[in-house]
């Protein structure tokens, strides 16, 4: 009985974040499929510890989110292939000016980071999390998030200033909304 | 600067997750999930869970081939897990309103034909209305196990009615179910009547399947579906866009004499198309259902009913079946006589 009250209050706990939960995993892993498998994954690992976990669900589920995407990217090079099958469903930047807002290619550069560079700036803008915060989800140093943050941020704003370029070339003003 | 890359990169971060909905009992479905592989665990691990998929990847129409590399089985297992899953939910849990469409190919003096009819299926329940090209119902029949078997021709303006579930029963050819799994398209009845030409010794297309007695009803479209695909024939072939939505296609192997392909949603893994063309010697006929997932409300629950129009003359059951029949059977077997 205990048991299923447990079960029942995840379930609840999950009606109300598992949306935003999955948002982040999607953002992690680059697909819906990857990323509703690693928050069921993150789910279960939750659900064994369930009855006696004694801590905020949402920042367990966020640290699981983040150490699996990084593992598995190191391991496999699976959410490679699956970026891979993103960027070819995503629209091509044959006009950055135009056809492809500018906002759409930094997720597809993000997309594209290191795992851990892109966990570190999908904690830091995504989940609007502190440099200490995301060093703690993370298991590093606050120093080490700043420092794939800011490399990240580098190629993320490199791509923001070839695109105000592209567009100027293109005679167009470099419009990024 | 700075400020204004991160802000878009927040923007974009929130356009491009914006339609994500995490699936419905995900606690459960995670529940489940965990048991599984516990008992997968127990009974010898993942070449257990790989040769499961892999054997139900290989059909009810084809016989076993090869296929791709581990990681293509590995992803179609998973797909099929999904939509495993998902149709137990979906049966008898919602109603599969199916929309098929029959092309067939011009026989020598004749002309190309395409029929379109509308299906529903909902537990014991199920109902097709047959219109003509220009809109107009031509034969409406259904099944329930409240009234039994319905048929309502409009063209005859006649209408017959026999007790029990299922299609009047037929000399049944046997079905040489192969692999122990049923044919996808007995979740299709409709599919019977116009009469895809049957290959000796197949069991495809669900046409022999499909010689339902009163007493053996045919599977709901849930169940059919459930069990073509939990034993498929099926692998896992990339994303196609089906009415806005990047399905998932699912397909029969390479050297298949029938052509199978069922496309998924993705969201909620349930099948939302299936199409299934003949092949092997035979003029290509094709039939496509969409097939969309309705909550069973009582307007959705009205659609399984067969209404008999004002005016109509009752015949008897024979009379009015008949002629389907003889239609499906004309060029598969030598005689027909419905009991």
């Amino acid at each position: 009985m205990a048991a299923e009250r447990s079960i029942t209050e995840l379930e609840r706990f999950l009606a109300e974040r598992a949306d935003h939960l999955l948002r982040t995993a999607v953002l992690l892993t680059g697909t819906r499929e990857a990323g509703e498998d690693l928050l069921q994954t993150a789910v279960e690992r939750l659900l064994r510890r369930w009855r006696r976990f004694d801590g905020d669900p949402e920042g367990y589920l966020r640290r699981t989110l983040c150490n699996l995407a990084i593992d598995g990217y190191r391991r496999a090079g699976r959410w490679r292939q699956r970026e891979r099958l993103l960027r070819t469903g995503l629209p091509q930047p044959t006009d950055p000016a135009g056809d492809v807002d500018l906002r759409d290619a930094l997720v597809r550069l993000l997309l594209q980071l290191p795992a851990r560079q892109r966990a570190v700036l999908v904690l830091r803008y995504w989940e609007q999390l502190t440099d200490a915060e995301t060093a703690a989800v993370l298991g590093c140093s606050e120093g080490t998030v700043k420092s794939a943050g800011s490399r990240g941020m580098t190629r993320l704003r490199e791509l923001a200033e070839s695109w105000d370029e592209m567009a100027a070339m293109s005679g167009r003003n470099g419009k990024r909304s | 600067m700075n400020t204004d890359v991160e802000i878009l990169l927040r923007e974009g971060m929130e356009r491009f997750t914006a339609d994500l909905r995490a699936p419905a009992g995900l606690t459960r479905w995670v529940v489940r999930r965990r048991r599984r592989r516990l008992a997968l665990r127990a009974t010898g691990g993942l070449a257990t869970a790989l040769t499961a998929g892999a054997v139900a990847l290989v059909a009810v129409v084809v016989p076993r081939a090869g296929h791709g590399g581990t990681g293509s089985a590995v992803l179609t297992a998973d797909v099929v897990k999904r939509v495993d899953s998902a149709l137990t939910t979906a049966d008898p849990g919602d109603i599969a309103q199916m929309t098929v469409t029959t092309q067939r190919p011009a026989l020598p003096g004749g002309t190309a034909t395409t029929i379109t009819s509308e299906e529903w299926s909902y537990g014991d329940q199920w109902r097709s209305l047959t219109n003509s090209s220009s809109g107009h119902p031509v034969d409406d029949e259904g099944f329930g196990p409240s009234v039994g078997y319905t048929l309502v021709s409009y063209l005859k303006r006649e209408w017959a009615r026999m007790p029990g579930l299922g299609y009047p029963a037929a000399p049944a050819t046997p079905v040489p179910s192969a692999h122990g799994c049923e044919p996808v398209i007995a979740a299709l009845p409709t599919l019977l009547h116009p009469g895809l030409p049957m290959q000796p010794g197949i069991a495809g297309l669900g046409f022999a399947a499909g010689l339902f007695s009163a007493s053996s009803p045919p599977a709901t479209a849930a169940r059919a579906l459930h069990n073509a695909i939990s034993c498929g024939t099926l692998t896992e072939a990339g994303r196609q866009n089906v009415d806005g939505i990047e399905a998932i296609k699912l397909t029969s192997r390479a050297g298949s004499p029938i052509s199978e392909t069922i496309w998924v949603d993705p969201g909620t893994y349930l099948p939302v198309r299936v199409v299934i063309r003949s092949a092997g010697g035979f003029p290509v006929t094709q039939q496509t259902a969409d097939i969309t997932w309705l909550p069973p409300t009582a307007q959705n629950l009205a659609k399984l009913t067969v209404a008999i129009p004002a005016g109509f003359r009752r015949v008897p059951v024979v009379q009015a079946v008949l002629p389907l029949l003889q239609q499906a059977f004309a060029r598969s077997l030598p005689a027909v006589g419905a009991g």
